[in-house]
């Protein structure tokens, strides 16, 4: 399977949901994906285009655009393409559905994501702090305007 | 878990501090006589914040910073970083750069498989085992010390070379090692294959079958040892892996003893391949002719975009998702280490095992705590 097949059905498939797709070479696509559609993109994805293999699972925060983004990298036992699929969300009000029920092992990539990002994902099963203790759940370490815990001044220093 | 304790059943907290772990991670076993019935896993107790540290440092500084990673394998953390930053500058690796890294992405391999067997050796009662390959182990690491000057840290590869060439003498000094260890191999294989109680204390236990292991995303030996042919030097060739002859090894019994044997003919691989490295290795510059990179790198702007590398580590696939924005600071870096989805897969594996298996299953991952956590 090569990355124009996989873009020509992914689209045809969520006409909507996924757009700006990108061949970036043989082995690398990107696609934009609606938050709130994750679960059945990639449950597509899972059942009839062999991505059986959730890579990685991470966020990334742009204060200056007021967005943050949610990116999964999925990959496949039998070809060698990696898809890149980007939702993007609203840094007021951040959340996105959670793909645990189609890659079981997103479960504590969200977990980490929500911790370090304060991004919820919605139906996910055990949506609780992972790598950080309890009292800095709120701090949301990883976005760009965090300064520091439990002393503010890592201000200087992003 | 569930809060509720049944009148023969307990709660076994294991560790976080605990003699039969690589590293703290605290599990809590609901037991019913010597049986898990539920498992619960806690991470994060040497959380390090490697990714916030990442964004606030120069790109130069970040090749110390992913050394930290997991020290066991700093040259595959180096290799992984430095491949992003130079997917994203569009560097030329020169074929002699290149080669020096598989020796020593090679060398690191043998180290780190030679350490997990021992510590598993130790996790199932079989203390001398440890001893055994910590003794080859340190050979090896002589071998990495002769040409980066450290034994486990190292900030050794630069943007599109190395930071040293080989010294003079360095293959005279390697063959004899890689010679000895693989007589070495052989002893442990036949150890390990004559020896009834290890026999009894693997085979058969910890069993992952193909679909599971792929289900619960692990990956290196311990989905290789299911049957998997899934390795990153075949799958997404980096370096000079394409033109170098090597099999990917794989089991099928996805056991305890399967795990051990593909890493024992890993190793076996590994030094098939350092000596077609030695015998090959061209002679040339080490960095690409007019490139402001070099061995003192500058204060260097990586053009923006965004770029996921992936490369073989010994535990499995290691990938860094980074992302640039143009400036000296990479404006994200996503660390997806081998062992946060191996870790993550352990408490379905033992749930139906007995205690006494629980560290021999958790030992035959070959983990290490500080990447999962980072």
């Amino acid at each position: 399977m090569d990355a124009k097949t996989i873009i020509e059905s992914l689209t045809r498939e969520f006409p909507e949901a996924v757009s700006k797709p990108e061949i970036e070479s043989e082995i690398r696509i990107w696609a934009y994906v609606d938050w709130a559609k994750t679960k059945e993109v990639c449950q597509f994805l899972k059942d009839s285009l062999q991505f059986d293999h959730l890579s990685n699972l991470s966020g990334v925060d742009y204060p200056k655009r007021n967005e943050m983004e949610v990116v999964y990298h999925i990959a496949s036992y039998a070809h060698p393409v990696v898809l890149m699929l980007k939702a993007v969300l609203s840094r007021a009000d951040p959340k996105v559905e959670s793909v645990v029920p189609v890659y079981w092992n997103a479960n504590w990539y969200e977990r980490e994501t929500y911790e370090l990002y304060g991004i919820v994902f919605e139906n996910h099963p055990d949506l609780r702090a992972l790598l950080l203790p309890e009292e800095m759940l709120g701090e949301w370490p990883l976005r760009k305007d965090y300064e520091g815990f439990p002393n503010k001044t890592a201000r200087n220093l992003v | 878990m569930e809060e509720f304790v049944g009148s023969d059943e307990m709660i076994l907290h294991l560790g976080p501090q605990h003699p039969m772990q690589p590293g703290p991670f605290r599990l809590n076993l609901k037991l019913k006589g010597e049986t898990v019935v539920d498992a619960d896993l806690e991470i994060g107790f040497i959380h390090k914040g490697i990714e916030k540290i990442l964004e606030n440092r120069t790109y130069l500084q970040g090749i110390t910073i992913v050394d930290r990673i997991c020290y066991l394998v700093a040259l595959s953390n180096e290799e992984c970083f430095v491949g992003c930053v130079e997917k994203l500058a569009g560097i030329e690796v020169p074929e002699r750069s290149q080669y020096i890294r598989v020796i020593m992405g090679e060398l690191t391999r043998i180290q780190s498989h030679l350490l997990g067997m021992g510590e598993f050796g130790e996790f199932i009662g079989f203390v001398s085992m440890f001893m055994y390959t910590i003794k080859e182990r340190e050979e090896i690491l002589s071998l990495i010390d002769m040409v980066t000057g450290a034994r486990i840290t190292h900030a050794y590869l630069r943007f599109g070379g190395v930071r040293e060439d080989l010294p003079e003498g360095f293959k005279e000094k390697a063959l004899p090692v890689l010679n000895s260890l693989k007589k070495t191999i052989d002893d442990y294989e036949e150890m390990f294959h004559t020896d009834s109680i290890y026999r009894e204390r693997t085979v058969g236990v910890g069993t992952l079958t193909a679909d599971s292991a792929k289900a619960l995303g692990v990956s290196g030996p311990a989905l290789r040892a299911t049957g998997v042919d899934f390795d990153i030097r075949k799958a997404e060739p980096y370096l000079v892996y394409n033109d170098l002859d090597f099999k990917v090894c794989t089991e099928t019994a996805g056991d305890i003893f399967a795990r051990i044997q593909v890493r024992l003919n890993e190793i076996r691989e590994s030094i098939y391949i350092l000596e077609q490295c030695l015998d090959q290795i061209p002679s040339g510059p080490l960095f690409p002719e007019n490139t402001p990179y070099g061995r003192r790198t500058p204060v260097m702007r990586v053009p923006a975009g965004e770029v996921f590398h992936r490369v073989e580590d010994p535990r499995g696939e290691m990938g860094m998702y980074m992302i640039s924005d143009g400036s000296d600071k990479p404006y994200r870096v996503k660390v997806r280490g081998p062992f946060f989805p191996t870790l993550q897969a352990l408490p379905p594996l033992i749930i139906g095992t007995t205690v006494a298996d629980v560290a021999a299953i958790s030992g035959s991952m070959d983990g290490c705590t500080s990447e999962a956590d980072r």
